[in-house]
Parts: C-alpha cells; sequence; structure tokens
C-alpha cells in the first residue's frame, strides 16, 4: 500500500460534510415520515376485512415493490410533471419517491405485525366488547409493534441509505456533496471514506436501540 | 328478575364454505341456569358457544340475548341486515367469555388484564375499576399475582385470571369454550372450584366440557351435540343416568372409560 492519506484537506472541508448529513437527515425525516404514515394506511388496508381496502393496498405495494426505486425517482421527478401538471422541486421529490416506496415496505411489516398475533388476542378484545379500532390500539398494536421493531430499524436503516439516490436528481445529501467535493479535491478515496463512516455513525445508534428494545421485551415475556 | 329466558336461540345455521357446522338448533337459557354442552370434537359445540356472542357469525336463525337480537338489525321485511359494531360491542359486554387458550393479555399484568374491560369499554374511573380487579382477584385466589405479566402464571392461574378478566364487566352470563382443555391435569380442579362458586352464586352459565364429572354435578341441564345438532337436552340425571339417544350412550360409554 503506497497510497498517502491526506486528512488534512479532507478537515478544511468539514463544513461540505456537515452541510450534507443534514441534508440527509432532514430527507431520511421527509421521506420516513411520509413512508410511515402511508404505511400504516397501507398495511391496515391490508388487513382489511373487505375486499374493497385490501385490493388497491396490494397493488401498490406489489408496484412499488417490483419496481427499482431508481426508476421510481426519475419518474416521479421527469415523468410525473408531463402528466400531472405539478412539478416538485428536487428535494420535494426524493423524500416523496423515497416515502413512496418505502410505504410499500412498511405497510409489509405493518400487516406482518398484525397478522403475527394471535386470533384468540382480537377474540378476547372482541369479548370484552371492544369495538374494532379499541382492539387495534390497545391490545393488537401495543402487541405488534413488538414483533415490528427489528424489521421497522432495518427498513429504515434502508431508508437512509436510499436518500444517496437523491444524488441522481442533484439533492445535496451528503454523498452529492462529497461527489462534488471529489471533483475539487481529487480526494475520492479520503471522501468516500468520511461518507461511508458518517452514514455508519448516524445509522448504527438505531440499530444498537432495536437490539436493546428486543432484549427487554423478551425478558418481560 | 323476570322469567323470560336470558338466551334463546332459534333455528340456527352456520357453515363453513360448503361444511355445515349448525344444522338448526333451538334452545334456551333461563337466568340463573347452567347450561353444559357436551359432544365429540367437531360436533360444533364450541362454533355454537361461539355464535352466542357473535365472535362467529351465522347465516340463519337467530341468537337472542336478553330480548335483543344477537349481531343483526330486524329491517324492512324480516331482511336481517349486520348490526354496528358498536350495538355488537356492547351486547358482547354484557356476556363474559372464557377460552381455551386463556387469551390474557401478555403485555399487561394481571392487574391490567382484569381493569381492561371496565376501563375502555365502560369507562369506569380508574380507581373503581381498580377495586372491583381486585376483589376479584383475590376472589379468584391470585391477589399475589396482581403485578406478574402472563407469562409468569401456571395455566390455572392464567385462566382464573381470565375468568376475573371477564368478571370484571360484571356480565349477566358467562360462556366457558373447553377452559380446561388446555391444562395439566393437577390444574383442572382449582379452574372448576372457581366455576362452581360461581355457579352457585346464581351466575348464568354455558359451558362447552369435557368434564364430564362437571356437568353432572354443577350443571342443571346438559346438551348433547353431534354433527351439529342437538341430539338430546336434558337434566345431567337422564343424560348420565339413562339417556335417550343411543348416540349419547355411545359417547358418554367412549369418554367415560
Amino acid at each position: 500500500m503506497d497510497y498517502i492519506w491526506q486528512w488534512n484537506q479532507i478537515w478544511d472541508y468539514r463544513q461540505v460534510f456537515v452541510r450534507g448529513a443534514q441534508a440527509t437527515l432532514v430527507l431520511t425525516c421527509w421521506a420516513l415520515l411520509i413512508g410511515l404514515v402511508l404505511g400504516l394506511v397501507l398495511g391496515l388496508m391490508r388487513s382489511a376485512r373487505v375486499a374493497v381496502l385490501r385490493l388497491p393496498a396490494a397493488v401498490y405495494i406489489d408496484i412499488f415493490r417490483a419496481t427499482p426505486i431508481l426508476v421510481q425517482l426519475v419518474w416521479i421527478y421527469y415523468a410525473l410533471p408531463i402528466l400531472s401538471g405539478v412539478q416538485m422541486g428536487n428535494v420535494t421529490s426524493a423524500a416523496v419517491g423515497i416515502g413512496l416506496h418505502s410505504a410499500a415496505y412498511f405497510a409489509e411489516i405493518f400487516r406482518a405485525g398484525i397478522a403475527s398475533i394471535d386470533k384468540g388476542q382480537s377474540d378476547a378484545a372482541k369479548s370484552l366488547g371492544m369495538g374494532y379500532g379499541q382492539a387495534m390500539r390497545r391490545i393488537i398494536l401495543p402487541q405488534a409493534v413488538r414483533r415490528m421493531v427489528p424489521p421497522f430499524i432495518n427498513e429504515f436503516a434502508t431508508l437512509m441509505k436510499l436518500t444517496t439516490l437523491g444524488s441522481v436528481l442533484a439533492v445535496n445529501e451528503l454523498l452529492h456533496e462529497a461527489e462534488n467535493l471529489i471533483n475539487n479535491t481529487y480526494r475520492p478515496l479520503e471522501t468516500y471514506t468520511v461518507v461511508a463512516v458518517l452514514f455508519g455513525v448516524m445509522i448504527y445508534p438505531f440499530i444498537w436501540l432495536s437490539q436493546r428494545l428486543e432484549l427487554r421485551w423478551k425478558t418481560r415475556g | 328478575m323476570s322469567d323470560a329466558p336470558l338466551i334463546k336461540v332459534n333455528g340456527l345455521r352456520k357453515s363453513f364454505g360448503k361444511l355445515e357446522v349448525l344444522r338448526g338448533i333451538s334452545f334456551e337459557v333461563k337466568r340463573g341456569e347452567v347450561l353444559a354442552i357436551i359432544g365429540p370434537s367437531g360436533s360444533g359445540k364450541s362454533t355454537l358457544l361461539r355464535c352466542l356472542n357473535f365472535l362467529e357469525e351465522y347465516q340463519m336463525g337467530e341468537v337472542e340475548f336478553d330480548g335483543a337480537l344477537v349481531g343483526y338489525q330486524r329491517g324492512k321485511a324480516g331482511r336481517m341486515k349486520l348490526d354496528s359494531d358498536r350495538n355488537i360491542g356492547r351486547i358482547r359486554a354484557r356476556m363474559g367469555m372464557v377460552f381455551q387458550s386463556f387469551n390474557l393479555f401478555p403485555h399487561k399484568t394481571v392487574l391490567e388484564n382484569v381493569m381492561e374491560g371496565p376501563l375502555v369499554v365502560q369507562g369506569v374511573p380508574r380507581a373503581e375499576a381498580e377495586g372491583r380487579a381486585r376483589t376479584l382477584l383475590a376472589r379468584v385466589g391470585l391477589i399475589d399475582k396482581i403485578g406478574a405479566y402472563p407469562a409468569r402464571l401456571s395455566g390455572g392461574q392464567q385462566q382464573r385470571a381470565a375468568i376475573a378478566r371477564a368478571l370484571a364487566m360484571q356480565p349477566a352470563a358467562m360462556l366457558f369454550d373447553e377452559p380446561t382443555s388446555a391444562l395439566d391435569p393437577e390444574l383442572v380442579g382449582e379452574v372448576l372450584e372457581v366455576m362452581q362458586s360461581l355457579a352457585a352464586e346464581g351466575m348464568t352459565m354455558v359451558v362447552v366440557t369435557h368434564e364430564m364429572g362437571f356437568a353432572r354435578q354443577v350443571a342443571d341441564r346438559v346438551m348433547m351435540m353431534d354433527h351439529g345438532e342437538i341430539v338430546e337436552l336434558a337434566p345431567p340425571a337422564q343424560i348420565f343416568g339413562a339417556p335417550e339417544s343411543p348416540r349419547t350412550a355411545e359417547f358418554l360409554r367412549r369418554v367415560l372409560h
């Protein structure tokens, strides 16, 4: 290994990384919000008794899982405006695109979590006189959420990593900022290393938290 | 207390797809009566019990509880229309149900399990719900397990907690769906004891059971079911002493030996 690492130049540009990380977090938050809310709605629809609710949700989930997210992003940014006349900015497009995409996966997590709860639980809730909403809120979801946490954190980590695709729409998230920086400094190895470390630092705490929660809930039964 | 029957079932039919599991069931349960339902597995006993509080939808006939139709509304021209979630809930709340697999809420303590119904469904103030729960848990012998989660209890303790949970709603009747079938033999007695004391207090009870001793000693009447039909419905003295139907005799011969 003859490569000579030069970190001082990278340090001089540290503001660029901070800016990029901030943009990544903002994009993550918006995409997560869209993904979670829509995902919960779709997940509940998928678990519904009537086909009128179940079918549209199933179609949505299948479409978004069967097409590449890169294509979805580009389509939302370039094709949707032509069809609908609504032109969203690149950041909004990326947030919406990643959000809509993740919603399909979050929906499956919600559905599987709800389905994993023994039918006896809803029987017991109903026999006490609870309605569908009460049984969901008080009995089914609190139990289902615990089973959803590991796959949920998984999907969250995936979502944050997907924000790097925003660079395709010229969103100045961490990766895009880094690429711009490389054009100035010609230090790709250092720059990409910092990007990788920053993502790790942002994502790992959640993985740690999920493991802690899982452990705690396991011991309580 | 009126003399009108509390539960009235008339021409009840229920199918799962092409399989007809209840084929025209009619009977009544008086207030304060204990009815035991026996019969081979697959005879439709559990399904019948679950129709009483509409955990199972039925397709034909009527179930009435305290004069009100369960699960449906009578529409124009006698057409039956599915009742609202709220109305169905209201009727269910007046019938306590105890399940074979207990179905306690695992994320709540024993005390929280018993408080849940009064608190959430009846809107009883927390202090009152807790008082009610403590009284009932003392009664079923679980006052020292109040803070435990269900996973830490034995099967017998879980089932007693489940009975307390159902009683906390101060129901007019109790439905038991094979309440001791999932228990180790040495734990059956403690659950039957609680049920027996309930019966002695005059609680209206419908009990699907394989415990012939309980049916014989505690029940006022015993219903023998087979293939989705009532084979025989009579006091235990007749069922166990001189059954009219050969099918009853044959069934009892098999389970009592």
